[in-house]
């Protein structure tokens, strides 16, 4: 009886247990994946209606070595619809596969996009449990589906290469990458105005490239203006972001010129309220080597080392001044100082928050710099062939 | 009578507690929609608040060395009115094991297991757990350990590998939560990871040195405080201000991770800890719920309640929420006012009543 | 359907109280010598029939020849230069020179065993069944007219292995010598490594046809006495007709019959058995097997190989550490995959993800498909190359790599990196050779589960598999000590192995005291040079 009873309930435990195992719901072979790499969201003038660009690898082209050739690695495919969520699926018509996003690399706003206000265009990429906050977020300076078409000439996959490309800005610190994340914390916080790096199209025909130039600023989820490269250089300089980067100064002497190149900067915001005014301190210290030279000046002194950083810092004092005047201008608080006085005065801010747009631009900033030349490279003069 | 053999040394026991509290990791998500970045405080005012009630716990727990919360119950307030209170323990437990349950159940079907039906999930999960239900509380505490191992070496190589993208200053400025959101988020906290320690009134027990129970206890509850602490602090300090709407901050902070492009994409490892975790917790549920059943109805085992009372737990879980919006509200909101009978009320008003009646009597006594 | 269960149920409920009276022994008449040889003789010659390999030499001796006498003995299992020289010539040749016999008594036959024979162990014996037993067991048998006692003289010798090189465990450094199939040379072999009084052996006789000896060896104090107890009541326990190998045995006294993981560990070395006997454990030693088992076994030994102890302990912690890394991979490794390919695509970095696409466009099968196609496969190729004459195995091996390894991925039935895992698999699994049969088992489920459910079903397959760990035990000692239940001190030879000086107690969870083994400050202190 015993035996009896613990037969049937073992059986009660197989049958349950294997009917929930027979299911394989979730089961995707890699092959009924389309893999994502890229996005791009252009807004149809007339309709009004969104028009969603994939990019979608097709693996078997990209392992093909040399010998074939013809294929692209990838494909790309538009499809409008009036959200995004919805276009996507209507991919489905198109493609027999799902697509995947959890690969996806890039995230490109078309122009339309980014002025019409970008909130609810990436609900869907924090919601999705597909996609991840690590995609970076770019504007397009104009069309934003072209820019996945322009063929990459060292790479196979335009978005792919897109992403090296924002990668290696960080050499020059004139444009800088935006993951979502970031993105979505500027978004979120209090007055801080969520940046993006701008990619344009140059070139005709063949010589088509992708190109990075600058950073778009936002207003909220609103587009608000472009910063150039020396002010995106100025922005970064600002929030500590700099990296490494080369930087051009006058030769001392007057005749040629000298770069310096950029090892590390941090850079400290301070703010303070005197007299129910902000005052804000940045101070920006910035330690680099001495890259090349076109003049014939021996910098291996120290009073030349000395007057070299001088010209440094008043040449990362102006490119800071220029964000300056540009942030003032578009009245956007990329740098952050209405969180760095939330943090710092709670208690004031709630009284300063809702006047903040007429606060900002008349903040006092005092810009200090110090900056630092390190090591001369190989060589210590310039090869001089006329110095004995 | 005694249902359960078995006997858990002290350390088994710390780390036990470690495991149920480090548990809830996934369960401190309710207290960041509330508190914000202030969530760190809560954690450690949530532990204040619980260790007095921790405290009552053990003094019942060394009053009647060896008696559980149901045999405790009926000692001091007779068969009738005990047993009452016991059964009101185990709807409890019993309604704790689906909450938990549930919690796994919606985050495995957002994250891991999208198309999977809940309901086969959660049969594979209660099964294992009713599995190492039927093995014992020693088996139980075994395991622990294995899994308190793994869950801290993740928890503390995710906060290294995290380091280069926390910013402090996520955590200013600090102490500006509301204070009635503050009370709000610490009741939450000291109901859910903290309070539910109520459990261990049933394990308790069988700590074969019951005079280490306090301080095994207490130390238990540090560690996982600890290990809460630790994973606030990293979630605040890579999300920031988006942690208000994340719904697994964990999880989000961890896909982060991205060092040299080789070691990413390591979210996997939350849901191991998380799974691991839970396992534990709910296991001590479903055993806690069984064994006082088996008491409740003077059994000999509780062997052949298990599978009654996973199907139980299952049902219980679909019943208790139709949606997660609705499981995260009342997990926010009306659950720790739902968790302060069991967990505040009952045990300390059991101690007075022992107190007041002055039991237990002599040793060797009647009730012996 | 239920029903049907239910049926079967019954049937087997009715083989199980009605049990075929099932006769284990063969009934040997209880019967005494008699005064009479030839009636002794012919009792033997009907018990043990006509086999042409049993011989009864009758002869005279004595003073003129006037005592009859017989010996028993079978040709094969007996020395016979023994018995020529120890037996037959001094009775025939020397007991010519005494004087004539008074009276043919047990005195006599007393006199002929204290003053004549030549040979060490000789028995004096009254019943009929200890003479069989005896003879059957290479004893030969000296009966003599009007005695009413016979002789039994160990005369034991056959053709055996001598101590050979180990098959399994096989070291670099460390004795080489492995146990033989003769149960005396293995006691003999431990003995001359424990050169103690301690060391206790205990003999029974299990099977009643088979009559195999088995031996529990143990040192006295050290060894648990409940764990000896324990040991001999479920030794005792057997009663089958016959024991053949240790594994028999081992079947009959496992604590978990049903569990996938082995609960009495065997080996092939004395070196080990010694090193386990040393631990507090007992040792089980069957007659005509070379293979030792020793109780009670923990997981972690399967990791432990002699090696360890006799190389330095960096390296050995080093491979100790690789061996636990070889047996997850083993297990999990195929599953991994699975999951992570089919389920978990979120997990591959980038680049590897379009390798990892580009290689399974076009192949039919899905992965978990694949895997186990690849697994059944790898597994048969290994069967046919164990028992296969080595240079068949080769050629085995040959074809199955070409097949595996060239024709399946271009064919395009398995996609390449499939070929990796398994080969990766393939080879872990041979890591660990006591837990080789376990990982195969395990693998599949893992696969099935990853098949699936993904990560979650390995993690809940996982879950299980500790939970089952932790709750089994082996000879009373849980089996997945020291790591659960966690015994700190233990874990100086788990996943490192602690240099020899420092490992001053034995392990906690074999001796229960944790007793000293040596002196606890043995760290090498050389004096300095100045």
């Amino acid at each position: 009886m015993k035996n009896r009873v613990r037969l049937l309930k073992l059986t009660i435990i197989c049958v349950l247990i294997i009917s929930s195992t027979t299911g394989c719901w979730n089961r995707r072979e890699l092959d009924n994946l389309a893999i994502v790499t890229g996005i791009a969201i252009d807004k149809i003038k007339d309709s009004g209606k969104t028009q969603l660009t994939v990019q979608i690898v097709k693996p078997a082209e990209l392992k093909r070595e040399g010998g074939g050739g013809t294929g692209k690695a990838y494909v790309n495919n538009t499809n409008t619809g009036d959200t995004i969520f919805g276009s996507i699926r209507g991919f489905t018509h198109k493609f027999s596969q799902k697509l995947y996003f959890q690969h996806n690399q890039i995230l490109i706003f078309s122009l339309d996009i980014a002025k019409e206000g970008v909130q609810k265009y990436i609900d869907f990429f924090l919601r999705d449990p597909e996609t991840r906050l690590t995609v970076l977020v770019l504007v397009a300076k104009d069309k934003a589906g072209e820019i996945l078409d322009v063929e990459p000439q060292l790479q196979k996959i335009p978005a792919m290469d897109i992403t090296n490309i924002l990668e290696a800005q960080s050499a020059t610190s004139q444009s800088s990458q935006v993951k979502l994340e970031q993105f979505l914390t500027r978004l979120m916080s209090k007055t801080t105005a969520p940046i993006a790096p701008l990619i344009e199209i140059s070139g005709e025909g063949s010589e088509k490239v992708a190109l990075i130039s600058g950073m778009a600023v936002f207003k909220k989820d609103k587009l608000a203006g472009q910063l150039n490269a020396i002010e995106t250089r100025g922005l970064l300089w600002v929030i500590g972001e700099v990296k490494s980067g080369i930087i051009d100064v006058d030769s001392p002497d007057g005749n040629g010129k000298v770069s310096l190149e950029i090892v590390r900067a941090s850079s400290k915001i301070t703010p303070e309220i005197k007299d129910g005014k902000i005052h804000i301190k940045v101070k920006i210290t910035e330690e680099g080597n001495l890259g090349s030279q076109s003049s014939l000046e021996n910098y291996a002194l120290p009073r030349a080392v000395e007057s070299l950083e001088k010209m440094k810092a008043a040449a990362i004092r102006s490119e800071v001044l220029a964000v300056l005047k540009k942030a003032r201008k578009l009245n956007t608080d990329i740098f952050g100082f209405g969180d760095s006085v939330y943090k710092k005065y709670p208690k004031l801010w709630q009284e300063l928050e809702t006047r903040w747009d007429e606060i900002f631009p008349q903040i006092e900033v005092e810009v200090a710099v110090e900056a630092k030349l390190r090591r001369l490279g190989r060589i210590t003069e310039p090869a001089n062939p006329e110095k004995e | 009578m005694q249902i359960e053999k078995g006997q858990i040394s002290s350390s088994q026991l710390v780390l036990l507690i470690v495991g149920f509290i480090q548990g809830s990791t996934l369960t401190v998500t309710f207290s960041y929609g509330v508190t914000r970045h202030d969530t760190w405080l809560v954690v450690l005012t949530g532990l204040a608040i619980s260790i007095p009630f921790a405290l009552v716990y053990i003094a019942l727990v060394q009053k009647f060395p060896g008696k559980n919360l149901v045999q405790i119950n009926d000692l001091i307030y007779g068969p009738y009115l005990g047993k009452l209170f016991s059964a009101f323990y185990l709807l409890f437990f019993l309604s704790l094991s689906a909450a938990n349950l549930r919690y796994l159940g919606d985050f495995i079907l957002t994250y891991v297991l999208p198309e999977t039906p809940m309901i086969a999930v959660l049969i594979m999960f209660t099964f294992v757990c009713s599995w190492a239900v039927r093995s014992g509380i020693e088996v139980i505490a075994r395991c622990n350990i294995i899994f308190v191992v793994v869950t801290t070496v993740i928890v503390g190589s995710t906060f290294v590998l995290l380091l280069q993208d926390m910013k402090l200053t996520n955590f200013l400025p600090v102490f500006v939560t509301p204070l009635k959101d503050f009370i709000h988020g610490t009741h939450v906290m000291a109901a859910i990871p903290f309070g539910e320690t109520a459990v261990f009134l049933m394990v308790m027990p069988y700590l074969n040195k019951i005079k280490h129970a306090k301080s095994s206890f207490m130390l238990g509850l540090l560690i996982g405080a600890i290990t809460l602490l630790t994973v606030t602090f990293r979630d605040i300090a890579v999300l920031g201000n988006t942690i208000t709407i994340i719904s697994q901050p964990s999880f989000e902070a961890v896909r982060l991770i991205n060092i040299a492009k080789i070691i990413t994409r390591l979210e996997i490892f939350v849901a191991v800890v998380l799974l691991v975790t839970f396992f534990i917790k709910i296991s001590l549920f479903y055993y806690a719920t069984l064994l006082g059943t088996a008491h409740l109805f003077s059994l000999r085992s509780y062997g052949p309640l298990i599978l009654p009372m996973g199907i139980l737990i299952i049902s219980f879980t679909i019943l208790i929420a139709d949606s997660t919006m609705e499981q995260v509200s009342s997990a926010s909101n009306i659950w720790p006012f739902y968790t302060i009978p069991g967990e505040f009320l009952l045990p300390s008003l059991t101690l007075l009543v022992a107190k007041i009646r002055g039991l237990p009597e002599n040793q060797g006594g009647k009730f012996r | 359907m239920i029903g049907f269960i239910l049926k079967k149920l019954r049937f087997w409920q009715m083989l199980k109280f009605n049990p075929k009276k099932e006769d284990y022994t063969t009934k040997l008449p209880q019967s005494e010598i008699s005064h009479d040889l030839g009636k002794n003789l012919k009792i033997l010659k009907d018990i043990m029939g006509t086999s042409r390999d049993i011989i009864f030499r009758e002869f005279a001796f004595g003073h003129r020849g006037q005592v009859k006498g017989a010996i028993i003995f079978i040709d094969g299992l007996t020395d016979k230069s023994t018995i020529n020289q120890s037996i037959i010539k001094p009775l025939m040749f020397d007991s010519r020179l005494t004087g004539p016999e008074e009276k043919l008594d047990n005195d006599y036959i007393d006199l002929i065993k204290t003053t004549m024979l030549y040979a060490g162990d000789v028995e004096q014996v009254t019943s009929i069944n200890d003479i069989v037993d005896g003879c059957l067991s290479g004893d030969t048998i000296l009966f003599i007219n009007g005695c009413k006692d016979a002789l039994l003289i160990s005369t034991e010798g056959w053709e055996s292995r001598g101590v050979e090189d180990a098959k399994t465990d096989a070291v670099v450094r460390g004795p080489r010598e492995g146990f033989s199939e003769s149960l005396r040379t293995n006691t003999a072999l431990l003995r001359r490594k424990i050169k103690s009084t301690e060391f206790t052996l205990e003999t029974m006789v299990i099977g009643k046809r088979t009559k195999t000896s088995v031996c529990i060896a143990y040192l006295k104090g050290l060894a648990n006495p409940s764990l000896i107890e324990e040991v001999r009541r479920r030794l005792e326990r057997i009663n089958t007709d016959a024991i053949l190998e240790s594994g028999y045995i081992e079947q009959f006294i496992e604590d978990a019959p049903f569990s996938l993981f082995s609960t009495v560990a065997n080996s092939e070395k004395p070196d080990v058995v010694a090193a386990k006997l040393l631990e507090g454990r007992a040792a089980i030693l069957v007659d005509g097997t070379p293979f030792v088992l020793t109780v009670p076994m923990l997981f972690i030994e399967s990791f432990q190989s002699a090696e360890d102890y006799y190389s330095r302990p960096y390296f050995a912690s080093l491979i100790r550490t690789l061996r636990f890394l070889a047996f997850v991979i083993s297990v999990l490794n195929p599953a991994m995959y699975v999951a992570v390919s089919t389920f978990h695509q979120e997990l591959i970095p980038t680049p590897l993800l379009f390798t990892q696409a580009a290689a399974h466009e076009g192949i039919p099968f899905p992965a978990v498909v694949q895997a186990l196609i690849m697994g059944v496969f790898f597994e048969i190729l290994r069967e046919a190359g164990v028992r296969l004459p080595r240079p068949v195995g080769q050629a085995v091996s040959i074809v199955g790599a070409l097949v595996i390894g060239e024709a399946a991925v271009s064919a395009g039935v398995i996609e390449a990196p499939m070929v990796i895992m398994v080969a990766i698999t393939a080879v872990s699994s041979f890591v660990i050779p006591a837990q080789t049969d376990v990982g195969a088992i395990l693998r599949i489920i893992y696969l099935i589960l990853a098949g699936t459910m993904g990560g979650f079903g390995i993690l809940l397959g996982l879950i299980g598999t500790l939970i089952h760990l932790a709750s089994l035990r082996s000879f009373g000692t849980p089996y997945f000590s020291p790591l659960a239940p966690l015994t700190a001190r233990d874990l100086k030879d788990v996943f490192i192995r602690a240099p020899i000086w420092a490992m001053s107690t034995r392990p906690r969870t074999i001796d229960l005291k944790g007793s000293q083994r040596q002196k606890s400050n043995l760290k090498p202190d050389p004096p300095s040079d100045e």
